[in-house]
């Protein structure tokens, strides 16, 4: 019985490998062919402007209220910690550098995945259950030049606002609670920002936007068009993209920042 | 003409086709008739090489298409208007929008023409007023002639339907498989009806392809169903609805 039992097991779990090296092929050929429709660009170009609106404008309200709240908690929290060593004065640099570098890009990155991750997921989910992408190939239209490309340019384009965004309201709510929480004059946060900001620190930033866009877009995307069974499957194709995009960003978040730092 | 020789499609273990073998001929009317989830849908997605058998040929007009790649898919597509089972229409564009925007898409013809031919499909389909609504405030009738219309705007030679008349009232199915009748009287047109329908049969189709556990167990001219002895075709002759 134990026998047959460990059997049942292995057989289970090399049929489930088998699955997910499977997903993984079919992910790549998307993903190389999402690339290869760049040339489209220029026949889908209200595609993108349309998805640039969703993905970056749209975006807007969420990502603020994200990086200004916890550029304000990380003011406060670290703040009271360098209290205690008597190093408040610099509060500046070391909320610059946490937000610049690491919070800021990554609660966009989070929030995008919530965001545009899960509107991918279900539009195109539904479409794919619909027949809609069935019916785009049976008249001659490639589905991923017209639904997949123009969301991933608009991503990787409007991604990096979006960072700059992000940035720019944490340090203001960070300065804002420094002056205000810790009375810490707002000359001596800034002075402790800008001098001692290097190229390095946005590089690793800025360099995870692009990385983000490309993660969220596509894994939202291909689970989108891999929905099936009605909508409870469009359910569970959306949840699939948000989950595993948001714990790519933030596997790929690690990455980014260890790469670049070892080498710069 | 489309051919499918000795085609045989597996998903997983499950074994959907088995050996078929079937030839539709330009302005005919051929009805692919079968229970549900027998795979009378999956013929018509190979047909168009949306998916890919494993093992057998599919040829068109003699091109054979098993193994062509996406992109040279496409110039064959167009040969053929698909109706899809849900109509598959996208529900944020409006009826003269999902009209004309595979001519949009993929054919550079000047707007002029296509709001021409719109305009043809919109008559043709009897939806004059409709153009701006959208598809979800049309009715199930409705929404299938818009999808036939924009299957016949390419002017295709062949139109395949699946389940033309499925989830339609008594009224709206005559409508539909009087629309059909007329496409090959007036357009000269081909077309592949994949019904669970008897009655379907009967009034549209030239000859018909009996589908039963993957495999073709019948294919003639429609009349001759009555002589045919397989104990399925007996029962659904006698039940006209196959309800399985």
């Amino acid at each position: 019985m134990p026998v047959m039992f460990i059997r049942g097991l292995g057989i289970k779990l090399v049929l489930q490998l088998k699955a997910f090296f499977l997903t993984m092929q079919e992910f790549f050929l998307f993903s190389v062919r999402a690339f290869m429709s760049f040339p489209k660009i220029i026949r889908y170009w209200r595609d993108v402007l349309d998805q640039a609106t969703i993905c970056g404008t749209d975006s807007i309200p969420i990502v603020l209220v994200s990086a200004i709240s916890i550029g304000a908690l990380l003011a406060i929290e670290v703040g009271n910690l360098l209290e205690d060593f008597g190093a408040k004065t610099m509060l500046g640099r070391s909320t610059a550098l946490t937000v610049i570098r690491e919070l800021g890009p990554l609660l966009m990155g989070l929030m995008l995945s919530a965001r545009f991750g899960s509107r991918n997921g279900a539009e195109l989910g539904a479409m794919q259950i619909s027949e809609q992408i069935d019916a785009l190939r049976a008249f001659g239209t490639d589905p991923i030049a017209k639904l997949v490309m123009p969301r991933l340019v608009a991503a990787l384009i409007m991604f990096l606002p979006l960072t700059a965004l992000s940035d720019f309201a944490g340090l203001q709510s960070a300065s804002y609670m420094a002056e205000h929480y810790h009375r810490i004059d707002p000359g001596i946060f800034w002075n402790a920002v800008y001098p001692r900001l290097v190229a390095k620190d946005f590089v690793v930033g800025f360099l995870k936007a692009p990385v983000f866009a490309v993660i969220i877009t596509l894994v939202s995307s291909f689970n989108g068009f891999s929905a099936r069974g009605g909508t409870a499957g469009v359910g569970r194709s959306t949840i699939k993209g948000i989950v595993v995009s948001s714990g790519l960003v933030l596997i790929a978040n690690f990455y980014v920042s260890k790469i670049v730092l070892e080498n710069m | 003409m489309i051919e499918l020789r000795k085609v045989g499609l597996k998903y997983g273990d499950k074994e959907i086709l088995k050996n078929v073998t079937l030839t539709v001929e330009d302005n005919t009317i051929k009805a692919i008739l079968g229970p549900s989830g027998v795979g009378k849908s999956t013929i018509l997605k190979l047909m168009l090489g949306l998916i890919k058998p494993n093992r057998g040929q599919i040829l068109v007009d003699g091109t054979d298409i098993t193994n062509m790649k996406e992109t040279s898919l496409y110039d064959i597509r167009r040969k053929m208007g698909m109706v899809f089972q849900g109509n598959a229409l996208f529900d944020s564009l409006t009826i003269s929008q999902n009209l004309g925007f595979f001519l949009r898409e993929n054919m550079k013809l000047p707007e002029q023409e296509i709001s021409q031919r719109v305009a043809e499909q919109i008559q043709f389909a009897g939806l004059e007023g409709y153009e701006d609504q959208l598809p979800e405030s049309l009715s199930g009738g409705m929404r299938r002639r818009v999808a036939i219309g924009r299957a016949l705007i390419f002017k295709p030679h062949m139109i395949l339907f699946d389940e033309p008349t499925a989830g339609l009232d008594p009224v709206s199915s005559k409508k539909i498989l009087s629309l059909i009748s007329s496409l090959r009287h007036n357009n000269n047109l081909g077309a592949v009806i994949v019904t669970h329908i008897i009655d379907d049969v009967f009034n549209v189709a030239d000859s018909v392809a009996v589908l039963y556990q993957g495999e073709i167990i019948f294919d003639d001219v429609t009349e001759k169903l009555h002589d045919a002895n397989h104990p399925f075709i007996r029962s659904i002759l006698s039940d006209k609805i196959l309800e399985l």
